[in-house]
């Protein structure tokens, strides 16, 4: 797995908690402690985000319009080219 | 991946429930030029596009459609609230009612169920920026045929919005074409598929 990936799995792992714990509090919406946990692993995630981005160009469309945008590899395209 | 913001595109506000019009309107849920149909075909489409440009404009077409079908589901919800039987029985509303009471299903106005037959995926990059030129027209079309039936300020707005992204989209759509056939043989822009065939143009981000 490249440096590439890596960081891309880490990034994944800390937004699929996220979601798991939104989805979570959907049908428990009054509970402090999964509330709590959201919102420390969004501080993770954001960090994560922000050194993703900064490192492999933009993830979020918001994040970079143009030529900025095109830099990152389209999830679906195995082959990432130079 | 896909996350949800919790908002509309453009506001959608309708005061007077219209079983009718929301009959009519259906057709751009789950009908042959509808919403449904226009982001499934884009966002399938990306895989084999092969030009960053053109994936992104597909992936941002796409997911602007899925904003619409939501807005016409908006409209859908409001205009058909507090419906009195006697109003359902009257404007012909019923024999959706029947099937699906007032929640939102993709159909046409015809009651002819989703179908994906009406859109394409083809591999081809020129066949499927045309195709998506002429779908943007259909739709467009379809627009212009709601806001010949209905009167209804609070539906026309949101629906002229619409009608106004088709034409914009064609546009892109034009530009995208365009920037597609650069890229090919100037003498012959059908002598390979860089969808499929090797050494046919870069794939690759530039």
């Amino acid at each position: 797995m490249n440096k590439r990936d890596a960081a891309m799995k880490k990034l994944q792992a800390a937004k699929f908690a996220l979601l798991e714990w939104h989805l979570y509090l959907d049908t428990h919406p009054e509970d402090l402690e999964a509330i709590a946990a959201y919102k420390r692993l969004e501080a993770k995630y954001n960090v994560l985000l922000g050194e993703f981005e900064e490192q492999y160009g933009a993830v979020n469309w918001l994040s970079a319009p143009g030529v900025a945008w095109f830099k990152s590899p389209w999830p679906w395209d195995s082959e990432v080219c130079d | 991946m896909f996350s949800y913001d919790k908002m509309l595109q453009y506001p959608v506000r309708i005061k007077n429930p219209n079983p009718k019009y929301a009959q009519i309107i259906a057709s751009q849920y789950g009908g042959p030029d509808g919403e449904l149909g226009a982001s499934l075909r884009y966002l399938s489409q990306r895989f084999s596009m092969p030009y960053p440009e053109l994936k992104g404009l597909l992936t941002d077409v796409g997911t602007e459609e899925l904003g619409h079908l939501e807005m016409i589901g908006t409209i859908m919800f409001q205009l058909t609230r507090n419906l009195s039987y006697d109003e359902i029985k009257r404007s012909g509303f019923d024999t959706y009612f029947v099937d699906h009471t007032t929640g939102v299903y993709p159909t046409a106005a015809s009651g002819f169920p989703y179908t994906a037959a009406s859109m394409q995926s083809k591999g081809d990059l020129i066949a499927d920026l045309t195709e998506d030129l002429a779908a943007e027209q259909k739709a467009r079309v379809t627009y212009d045929n709601i806001l010949r039936l209905v009167d209804d300020p609070d539906v026309r707005e949101p629906i002229k919005f619409l009608r106004e992204r088709e034409i914009v989209h064609f546009q892109r759509f034009g530009e995208g074409l365009r920037l597609a056939t650069e890229r090919l043989d100037s003498k012959n822009f059908y002598v390979c598929n860089p969808g499929f065939d090797d050494n046919c143009g870069c794939a690759c981000a530039q």
